[in-house]
């Protein structure tokens, strides 16, 4: 397996703040990466920074071997897709236009759809089950709906990479498992590489490969297992957390000071020892 | 089951659309003070000039009077559609980034230094007019870009602080003015189409026609533009170039109409909303189809101009806003985008 992604000795600045200083990784091609780490870390630069919008002001990142400065905007979009947090949709675009947007990188001069590009959509509506409402406009549909639908616009792109942008963070229980499902099932099925910031470790842990834990001044990248450790997550996040074991798997609970459980000796006599 | 836009659907409704237009255009030229007969007109010109007096009305009077309001309409709602698009506001109108009262400026100063050169048969009014709208709109572009490199936040807030100043010049030069320098700007000001010369009217249907298509072919990369920057280009369009192509050409076709016809108001604003409203958000269906009812609406509004209180005219910029705000009232609260009899 190769990289797909290289990051090198990247570093980057808004003004004088350094956000990213030194960070090096390498994304293996078909592989899941998530990117946790606090407010303010740089998980969201990282990922515009991937997706060519931000310059890095040091070291470089490289897509299939290439710098991600020498793709054209066209090119890169062909590359790699990314489904934002926020989106600010103006006029009424329905679910089925909104994903045809997605051949955008690959329309001539007038840019008119041609069969092969509807048929692409038409797999990518039916893969996020989004082809229900296909033909609903984007501001009737809830949080988790759009999310998908979004997802499906990025999966419509073709690209091999996505990049995700939190996801889950407004979506209810199932829907946040719903949309992991989905891009587990994108990564084994379409042998997407999937990188997703995300502040929800527990769930990420679950589905993800590899894991990238980014914080002011330190960063570990590793499986999940190794990357998720009290210690690490306590000094990067600087809150204190408790691990419970729980299936042979590790999970964390954040407690701050006036938490009701806020005791070490509370903790585990909640949850089965394992 | 698909509401998506194939070139086939487009075609056969801008067809639909200029077969209505046309219809439009023809029963304009014939209404108006002076009954015509169409009989009379088929005779053609005749040996003599002034022979065939109503031949002479519809071709050298009607006729390039309605041409000249269908280029105009059809140049302010290109416009609108491009503004709403690219700065995501769907309050934006042609005149938002300072056109209007850049053009108006222009004009003011005009008349009252009381300047009589022509140019290709254009009206010194019209020159001034040109003029000053593309230096407005070029300084408000700059002033937004010094403060912010991709923030239209901050281009809509210079269009609507240099509006605003240049709107208070206008006011001072006019209190300063004679009283018949006075009346003749307010004329334009109000917006009026009169009758041009022929080949004033080649020059800017070229000129127009030439934005229009020009625009179409940005009306992809709008589409993902309404939303929103970052995503735009994750899509793989430059954002820069498409900006300021798209500026460039909606602030020339809008110069170019102002200067033809002073201010008219409402057209930029309400056709592509409610062209929107019937036939969806896609910019490469929404362009074509705006530009063809902007002309259908002011040729229609002009011919009201015409007639409503002959022998005198009024300014069409009058009707435009009076006919056109309760009709788009009417509109946006009856429709949705429901309708299924076009898509």
């Amino acid at each position: 397996m190769s990289s797909i992604i290289e990051v090198k000795n990247l570093s980057f600045a808004y003004n004088q703040d350094t956000i990213l200083s030194n960070l090096s990784f390498d994304v293996t091609a078909g592989e899941f990466l998530t990117i946790a780490g606090p407010n303010g870390a740089g998980k969201t630069t990282l990922l515009n920074l991937i997706c060519g919008l931000l310059k890095p002001a040091g070291g470089s990142i490289k897509i299939d071997g290439r710098d991600v400065k020498s793709y054209s905007i066209k090119k890169l979009a062909q590359k790699a897709a990314v489904v934002r947090q926020e989106f600010v949709p103006v006029f009424d675009f329905t679910v089925e236009e909104t994903v045809m947007m997605a051949r955008t990188p690959y329309l001539g001069t007038f840019g008119f759809e041609s069969k092969a590009d509807k048929e692409i959509v038409d797999i990518a509506l039916e893969m996020t089950e989004t082809n229900r409402f296909a033909l609903r406009p984007l501001t009737n549909l809830s949080g988790g709906e759009r999310q998908r639908v979004f997802i499906a616009r990025a999966l419509a792109q073709n690209t091999p990479i996505l990049l995700l942008d939190e996801p889950t963070s407004f979506l209810d229980m199932k829907h946040q498992v719903g949309i992991y499902d989905l891009l587990k099932k994108l990564q084994l099925e379409k042998g997407k590489t999937i990188v997703a910031v995300t502040h929800d470790i527990n769930l990420a842990a679950q589905y993800c490969d590899q894991v990238l834990l980014l914080g002011a001044d330190n960063y570990y990248i590793g499986k999940p297992k190794d990357v998720f450790t009290t210690n690490q997550l306590e000094k990067t996040f600087g809150v204190r957390v408790f691990a419970v074991n729980f299936g042979g798997e590790k999970f964390f609970i954040p407690s701050g000071r006036f938490a009701k459980q806020s005791g070490p000796n509370h903790t585990t006599s909640f949850f089965p020892k394992s | 089951m698909s509401n998506v836009l194939t070139k086939q659907k487009l075609t056969k409704r801008v067809v639909i659309c200029l077969a209505i237009l046309a219809a439009v255009m023809c029963l304009c030229c014939l209404i108006g003070t002076q009954k015509i007969s169409l009989e009379k007109v088929f005779a053609g010109p005749g040996k003599t000039a002034g022979e065939n007096v109503d031949y002479e009305i519809l071709v050298s009077v009607r006729l390039p009077r309605v041409v000249l309001a269908a280029l105009v309409g059809a140049a302010l709602a290109c416009s609108g559609v491009v503004l709403q698009a690219i700065l995501r506001n769907p309050l934006a109108d042609p005149y938002i980034l300072g056109i209007s009262s850049g053009a108006g400026l222009g004009v003011i100063i005009a008349i009252i230094s009381g300047v009589s050169w022509t140019f290709w048969g254009g009206s010194p009014i019209a020159i001034a007019a040109f003029a000053g709208a593309i230096i407005t709109v070029w300084l408000v572009w700059y002033i937004g870009h010094l403060t912010g490199k991709s923030q239209v936040t901050n281009l809509l807030l210079a269009g609507v602080v240099v509006n605003a100043f240049f709107a208070a010049v206008i006011m001072f030069l006019t209190s300063i003015a004679k009283s018949e320098q006075v009346y003749s700007t307010i004329f334009w000001l109000m917006g009026n189409i009169t009758e041009k010369n022929p080949p004033v009217l080649w020059v800017s249907a070229i000129c127009i026609l030439a934005g229009i298509i020009s625009l179409f072919s940005v009306c992809y990369r709008l589409n993902a533009l309404s939303f929103g920057e970052q995503e735009a280009q994750g899509l793989g369009i430059d954002i820069n170039k498409t900006k300021i192509l798209a500026f460039g050409w909606a602030a020339f076709i809008t110069a170019v109409a102002v200067s033809l016809s002073g201010l008219i108001g409402f057209v930029g604003l309400i056709i592509p909303h409610a062209v929107r409203l019937v036939l969806g958000p896609d910019h490469r269906q929404l362009l074509p189809v705006s530009a063809i009812f902007g002309s259908i609406f002011l040729v229609a509004a002009d011919t009201l101009a015409r007639i409503i209180v002959s022998p005198a005219q009024l300014p069409v910029g009058i009707i435009t806003a009076i006919a056109g705000g309760p009709f788009f009232l009417v509109l946006l609260a009856g429709y949705s985008r429901k309708v299924s009899w076009l898509r």
